[in-house]
């Protein structure tokens, strides 16, 4: 009988044990109805966040209305300034359906005011913190966390049963090469489960409507690839040739330090290794600038302005008690103040970010969660993104308004419709996500080399 | 005269197989009463009716005239077990599983009296202070008797003691049933093993298919009548 | 007859390595999760405090401004971790440490560490708790999960019980020896964090601390002893212990990880949230155009002023003692917040229809009755922090309401004055007192109901499942 024939007919085998052993089966679908709720929550769960997204426009109108009948003719622009509310608004990725990341912890819009943007930037939505504390039932959760699992419950006894059935002298007994009865054995468990992993991924990424781009490819290639390092792990283990309560013990040891032990211990050195600069001394802090402003002389706080904006220098003295553009100026003065604290805290949590994504090589769990939520941007690095957005977008409200404050041009009603508009929606980090392919295609040749080598130097024993 | 064991009308079924119909036995005092017979013939399921491991099916088993099923415990204070394989606790040494097992008895011994029973049983006190996974069969073979006899029970149930023990363990064990029957001790045993129960015992009885077909005193018998006597019943 | 059973376990148990291993692991990682948690939590309190301590400075030493100024100027509200949050950190990482208190607006509370580290945090934090809830149990599998199946295959089940014990004796002997091991791995880490606790002086230890603390510790030995019982019903249940090894772990998944989440989101989905920009929309048109539609706020002034002419017996505001502006603006403070209050209510509630989904799960899963239990006596569960937030709306109210009345006093033409400096310093600063514990234990009911209904109901149907096990 040639190999193939013989590769084929142990596969046929290992269907017909598949097929009798309840629990297996039964575990499968188990893990195909997860897979099916994670993709429904999450499909959901954006498709929430996109109707409150679409409802900020309106709220805004309603906003513009009210303001339309306080000010029936045109008003000064200081007021419309002070009382008109729009929206900074981060769309979020239709890939974001498959791997939430953080856009449930993280706000995905701002409302903005014309006054100091720091006061008005890290205010947060609101949010159920019990909820966030369990986090997100995605489609990514069940790829990552749970499809592990379902490998290790197929294959921890891999040869072991067999041996412990007494089994296996009987099979070896046959002209059969104890590789090929692993490969085979090894080759129906990965084609049960990528076919799942494929089917789960083909029908998430139909239900949350991805363009069909090179990251579909480059999702089912990693999803891949994450599941075979599993199953490297699963020929390790078998190489080792112990019995099924070790195997059991093993396998769910390295689960449990890869995708619980590693990233909690990760997450508390990250934290010690890379300080953030404290957001809380940045909001102090603007608010003592803006607070001073009232109380300072108002030609130095102009003169300090137009520093900054030599192109409003040339407007007229401040003589009155109160005048908005002297308003707006201590604000953007509030903000000038802080700007250093700003973007060292930016720049304190993207060093944070980069610190993880260099060490997730020590989990390949840390590196799937990253590499699926960059393809999707909806982690950390998009959010500071969307922030800077917002940022310029709060900056080119300011352009807008300042003609109006500094040259005393009255606001009138058809001014409202002129007035920038803003909408960020989220780019994948493709660098971030190839990078995390990179290596995790080394893990997983790493992985299998050190199981071939292990299972070469110690022949399958019978007993 | 009173009878140490009793079985009357003792019948076990289990779905789809009938292990024991009616069987009827009575052993006094000091006696030593071999059960032969094939693998299923109802041995091992007589020693646990015995020791109320099951319930039976109807009929009753007494251990000095207390009836098995009404008070399991408390007949559990007359009977002394060893089971074919003695597999003890491996983390604990020799004199820990001893300790451990006559205080569940109700036996509260110093270790000089442990170690007494360990001798006797032919365990060396060097041996008794190891931990019991270093033990051979034999060895732990020792410590079960020990248990046995520290309980101070009034008959021995006995699963195939014998099987897988040297020669000379073996004969050192008769010795220690000759002396303990001497003492007044009855002893069941479950063996297949003919010459030793014509060795030790004073009846044997032969079991086949869940039934004490034949019952003789040894004495009567010579060992190639006894062997003549098995394979008649085991082989139609 | 149980305590030499007892006895046997736990010795056996001490004396087999891989135990020893697996515990000294554990043990490990209790006492660095102890003393790392105690690091951020005196890092995150110190800043904490400090802010505050800088906050209130400044509020006390403002220059002489109009008390409405001084309304805007504001202050913040920093909120204070519980001493206990050093074992469990809870729903902490994921509520914001700091929210600005001014007038007109309820602000969010803002800068959650959630938000300051990426999805990593999202895989769990190592805390003392979440050791005891999670890895524990792994090690009580591990220890028991061959409680039976390993003495019915090597038959020692048999001479056991022919020396005249029962199962039910056998069964509690092991619980009792599993117990005493079990205790030894987590009663060093829980006596290092009580010294911790209790030695360390920026912890307000004292009767409530302690009594939480007690509890915490019943509340970790009840969950303990039903695991330790689950697992020996299980090894009882399923003869082989292969088996009964895998059944558990599926147990353990099933309830530490999937089930967790699984009710959490099924919360979300079926009692959707509003979103802060709807709520503050509504808010705002509710005090705007009256509750219900009725009496918009123009009106409800001209209606304050009308009955302050009346009331005065004058024709116009400039003779009125009063600043009109003043009383206006508390007037619609007061109406806003009343207004405010109840979206907030409303808001909270159905979270807490959310949560509920959760903890009723705890009847089912006993990982979700130890949760929400432990974060409420360490103070670091949802109703410690909407209490925190209603401590701080309740002082921003106050505050802004006194600086109202300070400006009302002012008389007409207070816009052109302003009150002295020392005006400020008799205002009381925000001093947030933790909830007691007599405060928190009524929202625990149910989490304790569903331990005590676990370890009394697996005590008793289990033990019978096991008594009634066949011995042969």
């Amino acid at each position: 009988m040639s190999q193939l024939t013989l590769f084929r007919l142990l596969l046929t085998y290992e269907w017909w044990h598949f097929r009798a052993a309840r629990g297996l089966v039964l575990l499968t679908g188990l893990l195909l109805a997860t897979g099916l709720y994670g993709i429904y929550y999450g499909t959901t769960e954006i498709e929430r966040q996109r109707q409150h997204l679409a409802t900020l426009p309106e709220l805004t109108h309603h906003n513009v209305a009210e303001l339309q009948q306080k000010f029936p003719d045109s008003a000064d622009a200081g007021e419309i300034g002070y009382y008109h509310t729009t929206y900074a608004a981060h769309h979020p990725d239709a890939w974001a359906a498959l791997s939430l990341g953080q856009r449930d912890v993280n706000p995905y819009y701002v409302k903005l005011r014309l006054l100091g943007l720091q006061a008005q930037l890290y205010a947060t939505d609101n949010v159920n913190p019990v909820k966030s504390l369990s986090g997100n039932f995605d489609l990514a959760f069940v790829l990552v966390y749970l499809l592990p699992l379902l490998i290790i419950a197929l294959s921890f006894n891999l040869l072991s049963s067999e041996r412990e059935q007494g089994l296996l002298p009987l099979l070896l007994a046959q002209p059969v090469r104890p590789a090929l009865l692993v490969g085979a054995k090894l080759a129906f468990r990965m084609g049960v489960v990528l076919g799942l992993a494929w089917l789960l991924s083909a029908i998430g990424m139909g239900w949350a409507g991805v363009p069909l781009d090179g990251r579909v490819l480059l999702w089912l290639v990693f999803v891949t690839a994450y599941a075979l390092f599993w199953f490297g792990a699963v020929l390790v283990v078998t190489a080792l040739q112990r019995s099924s309560a070790v195997n059991a013990v093993a396998l769910v040891g390295t689960w449990l330090l890869l995708v619980v032990l590693i990233p909690g211990l990760l997450n508390l050195g990250v934290a010690a290794a890379r300080p953030v600069p404290q957001g809380l001394a940045l909001t102090i802090k603007q608010r003592e600038e803006i607070h001073a402003g009232w109380d300072r002389p108002k030609a130095q706080t102009m003169n300090r302005f137009f520093a900054h904006y030599p192109q409003w220098r040339d407007t007229a003295t401040i003589r009155e008690r109160f005048v908005w553009r002297w308003y707006y100026a201590f604000q953007h003065l509030g903000d000038v103040s802080v700007e250093p604290l700003a973007a060292a805290y930016a720049r304190g949590l993207q060093q944070r970010f980069v610190l993880v994504e260099q060490l997730n090589v020590l989990s390949p769990a840390i590196n799937a969660q990253t590499s699926l939520n960059a393809l999707a941007g909806t982690d950390l690095p998009t959010h500071l993104q969307f922030q800077s957005s917002a940022r310029a977008y709060h900056d080119s409200l300011r352009a807008y308004y300042y003609p109006f404050l500094f040259r005393q041009v009255p606001f009138t009603h058809a001014d409202y419709a002129r007035e920038p508009t803003h909408s960020f929606t989220s780019q994948p980090e493709l660098p971030t996500a190839y990078r995390g392919l990179g290596k995790l295609l080394l893990t997983v040749a790493g992985t299998f080399a050190l199981g071939l080598v292990l299972m070469r130097r110690r022949a399958i024993s019978p007993r | 005269m009173n009878y140490i064991l009793e079985a009357r009308e003792l019948r076990k079924e289990y779905p789809g197989r009938l292990a024991l119909r009616g069987l009827n036995l009575q052993i006094a005092p000091g006696e030593v009463f071999c059960l032969l017979g094939q693998n299923g013939a109802g041995k091992s399921t007589t020693i646990n009716l015995f020791l109320g491991f099951v319930a039976p099916t109807s009929g009753a088993a007494f251990v000095n005239g207390v009836e098995v099923a009404a008070q399991p415990l408390k007949i559990k204070e007359y009977l002394a077990y060893i089971p074919e394989q003695v597999m003890l606790y491996p983390h604990l040494t020799g004199l820990e599983n001893l300790s451990l097992f006559s205080s569940l008895a109700g036996f509260q011994y110093k270790e000089p009296e442990l170690q007494a029973y360990l001798a006797r049983a032919g365990l060396s006190t060097e041996a008794a202070r190891r931990r019991v996974g270093t033990y051979s069969k034999g060895m732990r073979q020792k410590v079960g008797i020990a248990i046995a006899v520290a309980k101070h029970a009034k008959v021995l149930l006995l699963d195939e003691p014998t099987s897988g023990l040297d020669p000379k363990a073996s004969n050192e064990f008769s010795e220690l049933l000759r002396q303990l029957s001497a003492e007044g001790t009855a002893v069941l045993m479950a063996t297949h093993d003919i010459f030793r129960a014509k060795e030790v015992g004073t009846r044997v009885g032969i079991m086949r298919e869940g039934k004490l077909v034949d019952v003789r005193p040894t004495a009567a018998l010579n060992a190639h009548e006894l062997e003549q006597l098995y394979l008649t019943y085991m082989h139609d | 007859m149980i305590r030499s059973i007892a006895h046997k376990e736990f010795v056996s148990t001490l004396r087999d390595r891989r135990f020893l291993v697996l515990s000294a692991l554990v043990l490990a990682l209790l006492l660095l999760a102890t003393l790392v948690g105690r690091r951020s939590h005196q890092a995150l309190q110190q800043e904490r405090a400090l802010a505050q301590h800088t906050v209130n400075d400044q509020f006390q030493n403002q220059p002489a401004r109009h008390p409405h100024r001084v309304a805007h100027y504001g202050s913040f509200a920093f909120r204070p971790k519980s001493g206990l949050s050093l074992l469990d950190a809870g729903v902490d990482s994921f509520t914001g440490a700091v929210v600005f208190l001014e007038a007109h607006h309820q602000n969010s509370v803002n800068f959650s560490q959630a938000q300051e580290s990426g999805s990593l945090l999202r895989f769990g934090e190592t805390t003392v708790a979440f050791v005891l809830q999670l890895l524990v149990p792994l090690l009580i599998i591990f220890l028991c999960f061959g409680a039976f199946g390993e003495e019915h295959e090597t038959g020692t089940l048999k001479l056991l019980l022919s020396q005249g014990v029962t199962l039910r004796q056998v069964a509690w002997g092991k619980i009792r020896g599993y117990g005493q091991a079990v205790a030894l791995v987590v009663a060093p880490a829980l006596a290092l964090a009580a010294t911790l606790l209790f030695v360390g002086a920026e912890y307000a230890a004292g009767p409530d601390l302690l009594a939480r603390l007690l509890l915490f510790v019943v509340g970790y030995a009840v969950y303990f002893f039903l695991i330790i019982v689950g697992s020996v019903v299980v090894s009882a249940w399923q003869r082989d212990s292969r088996t009964a090894l895998v059944t558990l772990l599926g147990f353990w998944m099933l309830g530490g990880v999937i089930l967790p989440k699984a009710t959490a989101n099924l919360g979300a989905t079926l009692y959707p949230a509003i979103t802060k920009a709807q709520m503050d929309t509504e808010v705002h048109a509710e005090a705007q155009k009256g509750m219900n539609g009725h009496d918009p706020q123009d009106q409800r002034s001209a209606a304050l002023k009308e009955a302050l002419l009346k009331k005065y017996g004058v024709d116009s505001e400039e003779k009125l003692p009063v600043s009109v502006g003043g009383l206006v603006m508390r007037e619609s403070e007061e109406y806003s917040s009343r207004v405010y209050q109840q979206h907030f209510a409303a808001l909270n509630a159905t979270y807490e229809r959310q949560n509920a989904i959760s903890t009723w799960a705890g009847l089912l899963n006993p990982y979700q009755a130890i949760r929400p239990l432990s974060m409420g006596l360490a103070g670091s569960d949802f109703a410690h922090y909407v209490h925190f937030q209603e401590a701080a709306e309740a002082y921003r109210y106050g505050l802004v309401q006194r600086l109202n009345m300070l400006q009302a006093g002012m008389g007409y033409g207070d816009k052109e004055r302003r009150l002295g400096a020392e005006t400020w310093r008799q205002l009381p600063v925000f001093n947030y007192q933790l909830p007691t514990l007599a405060w928190a234990l009524p929202h625990l009911l149910l989490p304790v109901l569903s331990l005590l209904l676990w370890a009394v109901g697996l005590s008793w149907l289990g033990l019978r499942l096991i008594s009634k096990t066949s011995i042969v």
